[in-house]
C-alpha cells in the first residue's frame, strides 16, 4: 500500500514538473519544474529498484544538465523582461499528441507485463553486465560522449569566430 | 500498465511542447520531458523482464547520449543567441 502511494506520489511531481516545464512563461520557472520532472524521475527509477540508475540521473541530470540550462540562461545574458515566454495553445499540436499518447498505449499495452519493484538489481551484477558481454558498446557510449563533448566546444567556439 | 500510460503521455507532453513552444529553451527543456518519458519506459520493460540488472544498463546507455544531446543542444542554443536567435521561428536557413 505505502509502495503503491509512493508510486503515485512521484508520479505527481513528475507530471506537476511536465506541466510547469510545458505552460510557464518564466523561464527560471521552467527550470525548476525541468529539475521538478527530473527528481520524479529519479525517484520513479529508485521505486522500480534501480539505485545505480536513480544515483545517475541525479548526478548526471538533475547535478549536471539542470546547471548547464541555468549557465546557459546566465550567458545569453538576457534580462528579467526577456526571460518571458511566448505562449500560446496550439490545437493542432494538442491533437496530435492526445493521438500519440493513445496509440502508445493501445500498441504497447500487450508488451509490457504487470512491472512492479525489483529485487537483487545490484551494482555488481550491473558492472557485469556493462563490462562483460556489453562492453563494445560500453566503449561506444564513451566514444559518443566524447564526441558530444568535442561537438560542444565546437558549436560554441565556432560562434565566436564570426 | 499505469506505469505504460503515465511514460506515454509524458512523452505526448514533450512532443507537445516542441511543436507548440517557440523559444529554444524551452523546446530543449521538452525534448528532455520526451528523454525522461522514453526512458521510464524502458525501465518499466525491465524490471518487467528476465535481466532487470542489463535493463539498467541498457538504461544507462540512454542516459549518457541524453546529457551528450543535451550538452549539443545547449551549445547550438548559445551560438544562435549570440546571433540574435533565441526562437525557433526566427532559424530559416542551414549551412552545409
Amino acid at each position: 500500500m505505502s509502495t503503491t502511494l509512493l508510486w503515485w506520489g512521484l508520479a505527481a511531481l513528475t507530471l506537476a514538473g511536465a506541466a510547469v516545464v510545458l505552460l510557464t512563461r518564466e523561464m527560471m520557472r521552467m527550470i525548476i519544474g525541468l529539475g521538478a520532472f527530473l527528481l520524479g524521475i529519479a525517484g520513479l527509477y529508485a521505486w522500480f529498484g534501480f539505485g545505480l540508475l536513480a544515483v545517475a540521473e541525479l548526478f548526471v541530470y538533475v547535478g549536471g544538465v539542470l546547471v548547464l540550462f541555468l549557465l546557459a540562461i546566465t550567458a545569453m545574458g538576457r534580462d528579467s523582461d526577456s526571460r518571458a515566454i511566448a505562449r500560446h495553445f496550439d490545437i493542432g499540436a494538442a491533437v496530435i499528441c492526445a493521438g500519440l499518447a493513445v496509440a502508445l498505449v493501445l500498441a504497447l499495452q500487450g508488451l509490457l507485463p504487470a512491472s512492479g519493484p525489483v529485487a537483487g538489481v545490484t551494482v555488481e551484477k550491473t558492472a557485469d553486465a556493462l563490462l562483460g558481454a556489453w562492453l563494445p558498446q560500453f566503449e561506444i557510449a564513451g566514444v559518443v560522449l566524447l564526441a558530444g563533448l568535442a561537438a560542444a566546444l565546437a558549436i560554441v567556439q565556432g560562434g565566436d569566430d564570426e | 500498465m499505469t506505469t505504460l500510460v503515465l511514460a506515454c503521455v509524458i512523452v505526448a507532453a514533450g512532443l507537445y511542447g516542441v511543436l507548440s513552444r517557440r523559444d529554444l529553451v524551452a523546446v530543449l527543456a521538452s525534448v528532455e520531458v520526451m528523454l525522461g518519458g522514453a526512458s521510464l519506459l524502458l525501465v518499466a520493460y525491465a524490471a518487467a523482464g528476465a535481466a532487470p540488472a542489463a535493463g539498467q544498463g541498457y538504461a544507462l546507455f540512454v542516459l549518457a547520449v541524453g546529457a551528450a544531446e543535451a550538452a549539443v543542444g545547449i551549445a547550438l542554443l548559445v551560438s544562435l543567441v549570440r546571433r540574435g536567435r533565441s526562437r525557433t521561428d526566427q532559424i530559416r536557413e542551414v549551412r552545409g
